[in-house]
């Protein structure tokens, strides 16, 4: 019973897991298209165009604190002048049922305001019995500075809709998201995104950090649909970063999140 | 669309008189629109404004002076967050006294939009240079105002008319409305009111029983500043810490704005509105011990309620406090309550602690309910409940809460946080649980339903001003209902959704665009369970002025309802006011014509009508029609006011308006409403 529940709950949020944002993104409603760090890679790769030092972040989320239903994922990012270059890894799923994505990114600041940047993801999904597949897919994604505390961001996720080939049904979703990002002093950031996925329903998202202290941030933010409302804090200590979020699903539950990055 | 032209002829006439003596404008019923519509995001047809209306009617004619302002008059203007009072109490400390109301703007929790309307209702004195100056202060006079208020429905109802086989007409009275007020004040120390009212329908000095009016309430206060701070005979309301426990009166919650949602007390004031109903009747005084304050209350009131068939027990208590038919007149002081009770307060600058204790005595038991939902209801004739209150403003950020308990029931708690972040950013954070079993006949917490109980939620919102003209506020509350309710045959819970953009172009033009989605869960029609309800409200309005005498509103609106995976509803409603308010003049007055079409009374849409002064109605618009009113005051002498107000709806394709006693042969209602002040 429990497995065909799971298997339930995993096709129903499978539109979800493929954006797996990190926890900074996570805990200000899951927005973050506008965002710049390494997390970025997995929602908007232009976001790591302005990276300065090589950072690698590890993360692990438990999906509605169900022991076995988690995704891990880790990304590294690698600057060379403008140019920075993005590796992401993540897995979701339990023993049954699981989907692993690698992906490499390229990404590339002009005159410091326009960011834009590609990304190619390989994706494997294997479901117990059924049999595995693999697919290429591509991410397109631009960031642009309006003004000092204003800037606002684009992403496409699989523009080319490619399909699993040998797993009918099972589908890499196309994807269009919008947002901005409004700094309103040096502690307060606002996100919001618009997320629109291709054959499935527009959800809009909002976002708060609070920078309380230099080295700790609180965060909070919800979306509308479905909806949820998210929370979290963020630790830095010279250069490791923790970040804590945890979004809340009216019926089911919460999901922790947890990363952790290390910059060289 | 069918309304006289006559009226209009008449308003145009009125309108082509040129104004000679130039006399001040002392209310501005556009303002205290202004502020309700912030105060509230959804505005019920069955609420009396008309307390919050005469306190800053009051204000703007009595300005505070910002130099000597107290926080509990900041509290009364109730579009100021605790924050922002805090803030301009300390202004004075910090900088020195206000040298002029512009100097507002440099508090940093002060948006223009907030300045802009407290610049009305405040002012600057300078102290005094010469200390025997301060003499003049206390030559003071008293002051009178008497109001009578006259109203009809126009078209005749059915409960007004004598049925064939009956003996008479169910409704006793006349179809006229009547109300008188007087209000008495001595150099705000010693004040003195006197409600009489007399609802359609009602009896009014027609039967041999009858002793006039319906409604009496009235009250004599006393305001002190040694020791005995307030004392009060008569009816009074009472408003301690978030309302868990005692709220008389009208108390806000989730609004366009984040100031309603901590709720700031008054303590003990006198009651001045007409609702019947949500009010105690006695002796209460505060007095004053350094930083203690005490408040003892006393109550003894008839309440009207339905008993059950043996007349031993209460099944209903009826706040409607309409005595028109001879079963309503029946009803009518069926059940005496008692309460007594206190409150201590302990108040510093930043931290303020309370604790309340009352007990309720009724004549009868209540009865308790056969339905499933209803088996955690208060039954008994004796109730007593206890509150703990607090609120810390710790630099930037306020936080407030209540902790209640009601005994051989369940306990209550509300806790929240808020914020200022940054000048242009505040936060709101809340969390309450409600337990199912919690009982109190005053509390007007935060909450979805309609009282404090049977409920958990957590409340966050966000206003943003994005520049000097752009501002966002948002807001999102989650909430469960872990019993029954009625029409919720399981454990329930839901969401609600408010995003509201300003747009200020300039001092002439505001653009604003509003989003509500409520989602909760009620019985299905089709099966045992339970289905989501999905209401969806999008609202566009602007607001502009053409010259120094007329300024245009339109508003548009639409409500999407839908149930289950039944077809949607739909409703609309467009109007157009225009408003005519020169600087100096006799007259002023405004005009709506709306035009509304609802698929049905779950796609119905309230909206806000301007009213003559102290009065505002918040009606349905509910089915097809053309909706129109206009709205008049002229002022005959100084301190002698003069109000008329016509309205029309006129339904189509109807041949009934209204139902039961209520109904109305044909497919037009108009209502027609005098009223007249004088002030000496």
């Amino acid at each position: 019973m429990k497995y065909i529940c799971l298997i339930f709950i995993l096709f129903q949020t499978e539109l979800i897991a493929q954006i797996s944002p990190g926890p900074r993104s996570l805990s200000m409603g899951s927005a973050g298209v506008a965002l710049k760090e390494v997390w970025s890679l997995q929602h908007n790769s232009a976001g790591i165009s302005e990276i300065r030092r090589p950072i690698f972040a590890v993360g692990y989320e438990r999906h509605f604190s169900d022991q076995d239903l988690s995704t891990q994922k880790a990304v590294f990012a690698i600057p060379f002048k403008q140019h920075v270059f993005g590796l992401s890894i993540h897995r979701y799923g339990i023993n049954e049922y699981s989907d692993q994505t690698a992906g490499i990114a390229y990404s590339r600041n002009f005159s410091g305001a326009l960011a834009l940047s590609i990304m190619l993801n390989y994706h494997q999904l294997s479901i117990h019995k059924y049999g595995e597949s693999s697919a290429l897919s591509m991410n397109v994604g631009m960031q642009y500075r309006i003004s000092d505390k204003f800037w606002i961001g684009t992403h496409i996720s699989n523009p080319s809709n490619s399909k699993f080939q040998d797993l009918l049904g099972s589908t890499i979703p196309l994807s269009l998201s919008f947002g901005v990002a409004f700094e309103f002093s040096d502690k307060v950031l606002i996100i919001s995104d618009i997320h629109k996925v291709l054959n499935a329903t527009i959800d809009t998202k909002l976002g708060l950090e609070y920078r309380l202290i230099k080295w700790f941030a609180l965060r909070g933010g919800m979306s509308a649909n479905p909806f949820k409302q998210y929370a979290g804090f963020g630790l830095q200590y010279h250069r490791f970063a923790l970040d804590v979020a945890t979004s809340s699903h009216p019926n089911l539950g919460y999901s922790p999140n947890l990363a952790f990055s290390y910059e060289f | 669309m069918n309304f006289n032209c006559k009226y209009l002829g008449f308003i145009f006439f009125l309108l082509s008189i040129n104004p000679q003596i130039t006399y001040a404008q002392d209310d501005d019923t556009d303002i205290i629109e202004k502020i309700l519509d912030i105060l509230s995001s959804e505005l019920g047809e069955d609420q009396d404004y008309s307390d919050i209306a005469e306190r800053l009617t009051y204000y703007r004619k009595h300005p505070i002076d910002l130099n000597n302002a107290t926080k509990d008059q900041l509290k009364e203007l109730i579009f100021l967050s605790p924050i922002q009072i805090n803030e301009i109490l300390n202004h004075s400390l910090e900088h020195g006294p206000f040298l002029d109301v512009f100097e507002l703007q440099s508090i940093r929790s002060l948006d223009i939009e907030s300045i802009n309307l407290l610049i009305k209702f405040v002012k600057v004195t300078l102290p005094p240079p010469f200390k025997d100056m301060k003499f003049k202060k206390l030559v003071q006079k008293a002051d009178h105002d008497l109001m009578i208020r006259m109203g009809k429905i126009l078209e005749r109802q059915a409960g007004f008319s004598k049925l064939a086989n009956a003996k008479e007409a169910n409704y006793q009275g006349s179809a006229w409305r009547i109300l008188t007020r007087y209000r008495y004040s001595f150099s705000n120390t010693l004040a003195a009111s006197l409600n009489m009212e007399k609802d359609a329908g009602e009896q009014f000095f027609d039967s041999s029983k009858n002793k006039g009016f319906d409604f009496y309430s009235g009250n004599i206060s006393f305001r002190g500043s040694g020791i005995v701070k307030k004392l009060l005979i008569g009816d009074y309301a009472l408003q301690f810490g978030q309302g868990l426990v005692m709220w008389s009166g009208l108390g806000f919650g989730k609004g366009a704005g984040i100031s309603t949602i901590a709720k700031q007390d008054f303590g003990l004031k006198p009651y001045s509105s007409v609702n019947e109903s949500m009010f105690l009747r006695g002796a209460s005084g505060t007095f004053k011990f350094r930083k203690l304050s005490f408040t003892p209350f006393f109550s003894k009131k008839n309440l009207d309620a339905s008993l059950t068939d043996q007349g031993k027990e209460v099944s209903t208590i009826n706040i409607s406090g309409l005595h028109r038919t001879k079963s309503e007149i029946g009803n009518k002081s069926q059940l005496l309550s008692t309460i007594y009770g206190a409150h201590i307060q302990f108040n510093s600058k930043s931290l303020n602690i309370g604790f309340t204790s009352f007990q309720t005595q009724f004549s009868l038991p209540f009865s308790i309910g056969k339905s499933l939902y209803e088996q955690y209801d208060f039954r008994g004739n004796l109730l007593m409940n206890l509150g703990f209150n607090y609120d810390y403003n710790y630099r930037n950020t306020y936080f407030f809460g209540e902790v209640a308990h009601s005994k051989n029931g369940g306990s209550a708690f509300i806790n929240g946080i808020m914020s200022s972040l940054s000048p242009r950013v505040s936060l709101v954070l809340m969390h309450r649980r409600y337990a199912k079993n919690y009982h109190s006949f005053f509390n007007q917490s935060v909450s979805e339903a309609s009282n404090a109980v049977n409920e958990s939620g957590f409340y966050s919102a966000l206003s943003l001003k994005l520049d000097s003209k752009w501002d966002l506020f948002t807001y999102s509350d989650f909430f469960r209902f872990p019993w029954l309710k009625f029409r919720v045959n399981a454990p329930s819970s839901g969401y609600e959704i408010f995003t509201q953009i300003n747009y200020r172009m300039n001092k002439k033009l505001n653009l604003s665009s509003r989003f509500k989605q409520q989602v909760r869960e009620e019985n299905s029609e089709a099966n045992s369970g339970l289905e989501t309800v999905d209401k969806q409200n999008y609202r566009i309005e602007i607001i502009y002025s053409i010259n120094d005498r007329f300024s245009f509103r339109n508003r548009a609106e639409m409500v999407r309802y839908q149930k289950g995976n039944s077809k949607f509803e739909l409703g609309f409603l467009n109007y157009q006011d225009i408003i005519y308010k020169p600087m100096s003049s006799r007259l002023s007055g405004n005009i709506r014509l709306g035009i509304f079409d609802t698929e049905s009374f779950n796609s119905r849409i309230y909206a806000y009508e301007n009213d003559v002064l102290y009065s505002y109605s918040v009606p349905a618009y509910q089915g097809k029609g053309v909706r129109f009113y206009v709205n008049a005051r002229y002022t005959l002498i100084r301190g002698f006011d003069l109000w008329l107000r016509y309205s029309l709806t006129s339904y189509y394709d109807q041949k009934i308006v209204g139902s039961g006693d209520d109904e109305i042969n044909g497919n037009k209602r108009s209502d027609v409403r005098m009223q007249i002040r004088y002030q000496f």
